[in-house]
């Protein structure tokens, strides 16, 4: 940069003395902050960062190994353990696969599309964004509970969906709706649709245009969407708490199991099962950053 | 290629409404087989939106479309074999060139649809055509404004269209380039003879390349003629100052005099009355000796470029009223100098606005 700046001005100065004044000016102009007030700055945010974020998923994993790796895969191993981890694992598959499909509808709706209630919708989506999650929790219970709209008719027929997987993916799904829609929707707004009018005209069914055209399109938006929703969907605690009547190894989540085995103070095992989850927060954020190269490399093709 | 099949399309009485403002207004239209018709008209007159009725990706709110005396509005957009080029390419960003131009094979009815080597060899003769077969293998966004527009018409080709439609092929792309694919557009046409129709905001290039001109103006059709026509003729007063440039003056005329200010014109009314323009082409306007023509006006400014010499005139008796004339070369011209100008060809349409 400086070895730019000192050829153009020795070179141009006689014809042009402008550029040889501006470049310096601009270049305090980027650097205001003297050295001191940049350190104090920085330090801050890494103090800040280490004491929130790294020290506490550092414990959790130094507390989840304290008793020793036998200790550690002997928690895991556990049958409630391994309940845990497979209702986990069934409920984020059946919920993202949900949103995968609602998100990717409404998104294409309300991107491709012009009609009534329009605004509305995209508030819709919002909803679970702004509601507690007990409180989305609640509604199900509302609904499903003895008491609720539909606990009658299920009763008499039989279902369980209260503290059950049913309500368990329900309030899931719920709760991560917004994440794969928010994803798509500005981007296939961006997009606009005239690919897709082209696919059309060029014969192809509105089926083909979709799966030529708009998702791959849209491809890693969506793989982002995906992975966010289903982080959230495995670490979702407060809805699904109030759904899931707590039946020990039948309807608790890993996060459910963390807390029940925490306040036993069986602490080697309640680490055990958090140590999965920050696991998987951790490659939830390598995947986001490899994701996030993908998406601004797929920017400048948008523009004509 | 060369016996492409050719279609005659017909428009009639076409509205369409965008919630209350009228974007198309009872517009007619033939297009002969064969032909290459360009759509003219100021930004937002309605030319995009007339061409994606015809296309199919928008429905008329009333009228008719056919091609070849059979319904078009009846099928899809997918069914009526019609080629569009968008103004903004609207190439697929995720496939090759390759798979760009291969997609309307690709994608036909299985019971129609070629075998992988005739899809290659199709699509190699397009990319040929377009003169791009080394893009094959790039994506769109590793191309100029000028290659994705021509890799755009040769996706459209690529389903033999009947029809070929282009909006704004050029629009955005640098003068030079424009020139160029300009002469290749109409070389093209000439080669593969598909009924088209371009649509341009840019007058030089619709008179230079179409056979036929339609000049649009807020969502009706202004007039419809060869691009001589369209210049030498002008049906309205719209034509006039939209096609070449004219000197436009404000003219009223009664009992068959036509009067500028108080001074009463030596021209003809031409059979408009009341507040009218008086349109002269600037080329037109006869430079004489004072007292002979129409108007008399002290030169202000001369310009000489090429073969003419342009002035500003201003009027005398009405010194806010400033005319700039072409005259030739040796109609030596200098600032202060009183002439004439007397209309050789002119046009007076009634109305002021
Ligand atoms: N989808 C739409 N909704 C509302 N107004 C539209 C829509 N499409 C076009 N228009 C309006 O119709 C008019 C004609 O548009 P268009 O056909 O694109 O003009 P042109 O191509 O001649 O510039 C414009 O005023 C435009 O704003
Ligand atoms: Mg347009």
């Amino acid at each position: 940069m400086t070895l730019v700046t000192i050829e153009t001005s020795t070179s141009a100065a006689a014809v042009q003395p402008f550029p040889s004044r501006v470049a310096p000016l601009a270049r305090r102009d980027a650097r205001t902050e003297p050295r001191l007030v940049r350190g104090i700055i920085i330090t801050l945010a890494l103090t800040f960062l280490t004491v929130f974020v790294v020290l506490p998923l550092a414990l959790v994993f130094l507390e989840a190994f304290s008793k020793g790796v036998g200790f550690y895969l002997k928690a895991l191993a556990d049958p409630e353990a391994l309940a845990a981890i497979w209702l986990t694992l069934v409920t984020a598959a059946i919920s993202v696969s949900l949103n995968l499909v609602f998100g990717v509808a409404a998104a294409w709706a309300i991107a491709k599309f012009e009609f009534r209630g329009k605004t509305l919708l995209i508030t819709l989506i919002d909803l679970p964004f702004s509601v507690s999650p007990v409180i989305s929790g609640l509604v199900f219970v509302l609904l499903f509970g003895a008491q609720g709209f539909f606990g009658p008719w299920l009763m008499a027929h039989g279902i369980h969906v209260l503290f059950a997987l049913p309500a368990i993916v329900l309030a899931t799904a719920f709760v991560t709706f917004p994440f794969v829609a928010r994803e798509l929707i500005p981007l296939m707004q961006e997009q606009g649709s005239q690919e897709e009018e082209a696919a059309i005209s060029l014969g192809a069914s509105g089926w083909r245009t979709f799966l030529l055209v708009t998702l791959p399109n849209v491809k890693w938006g969506l793989l982002y969407g995906v992975l966010l929703c289903n982080a959230r969907a495995m670490g979702e605690f407060g809805a699904v708490s109030v759904v899931s009547g707590h039946i020990r190894g039948e309807t608790n989540t890993m996060p459910l199991l963390v807390e029940i085995l925490y306040n036993e103070y069986q602490l080697v095992g309640a680490f055990a099962i958090a140590s999965l989850l920050a696991f998987l927060a951790l490659v939830t954020l390598i995947v986001k950053t490899i994701l996030e190269g993908h998406l601004d490399e797929g920017q400048p093709a948008s523009d004509d | 290629m060369k016996d492409s099949p050719q279609v005659t399309i017909e428009v009639r009485n076409i509205v369409k409404q965008f919630g209350a403002f009228r974007a198309l207004d009872n517009v007619d239209l033939k297009v002969a087989n064969g032909e290459l018709l360009a759509l003219l008209g100021p930004s937002g007159s309605g030319k995009t939106t007339l061409l994606r009725i015809i296309a199919g990706l928008d429905w008329p709110d009333a009228g008719e479309v056919s091609f070849d005396g059979e319904n078009a509005l009846a099928r899809g957009a997918g069914e009526r074999h019609v080629g569009f080029v968008f103004q903004h390419y609207a190439l697929f960003r995720h496939m090759t060139v390759f798979e760009n131009v291969a997609f309307g094979l690709r994608v036909q009815p299985r019971a129609v649809r070629k075998d992988e080597a005739a899809i290659r060899a199709r699509v190699k003769e397009l990319l040929d055509l377009v003169q791009l077969d080394w893009l094959a293998g790039r994506y769109p966004s590793q191309l100029s404004g000028g290659q994705r527009q021509r890799i755009a018409l040769a996706r459209a080709l690529a389903i033999e269209p009947r029809i070929l439609l282009l909006d704004e092929p050029f629009g955005a792309l640098d003068a030079k380039v424009r020139k160029e694919l300009r002469q290749w557009l109409r070389s093209l046409h000439e080669e593969i003879n598909v009924t088209s129709i371009f649509v341009t905001h840019d007058q030089e290039e619709a008179l230079e390349v179409a056979n036929r001109v339609v000049v649009m103006d807020k969502g009706r059709i202004e007039q419809i003629g060869t691009p001589g026509d369209v210049y030498d003729n002008p049906a309205t007063a719209f034509v006039h100052s939209f096609i070449g440039e004219s000197i436009i003056l404000p003219v009223d005329v009664s009992e068959g005099h036509v009067k500028l200010g108080s001074r009463v014109l030596n021209v003809d009314a031409n059979g408009a009355s009341g507040p009218s323009k008086l349109f002269v082409r600037r080329h037109d306007m006869h430079v004489g000796p004072v007292g002979e023509g129409a108007f008399d006006g002290t030169v202000r400014r001369v310009r000489s470029f090429g073969p003419i010499q342009r002035a500003d005139i201003a009027l005398n008796g009405d010194g806010d009223t400033l005319v700039e004339i072409d005259a030739p070369r040796d109609r030596n011209l200098t600032a202060g100098d009183i002439v004439s100008l007397q209309p050789r060809r002119y046009r007076i349409f009634a109305g002021r606005d």
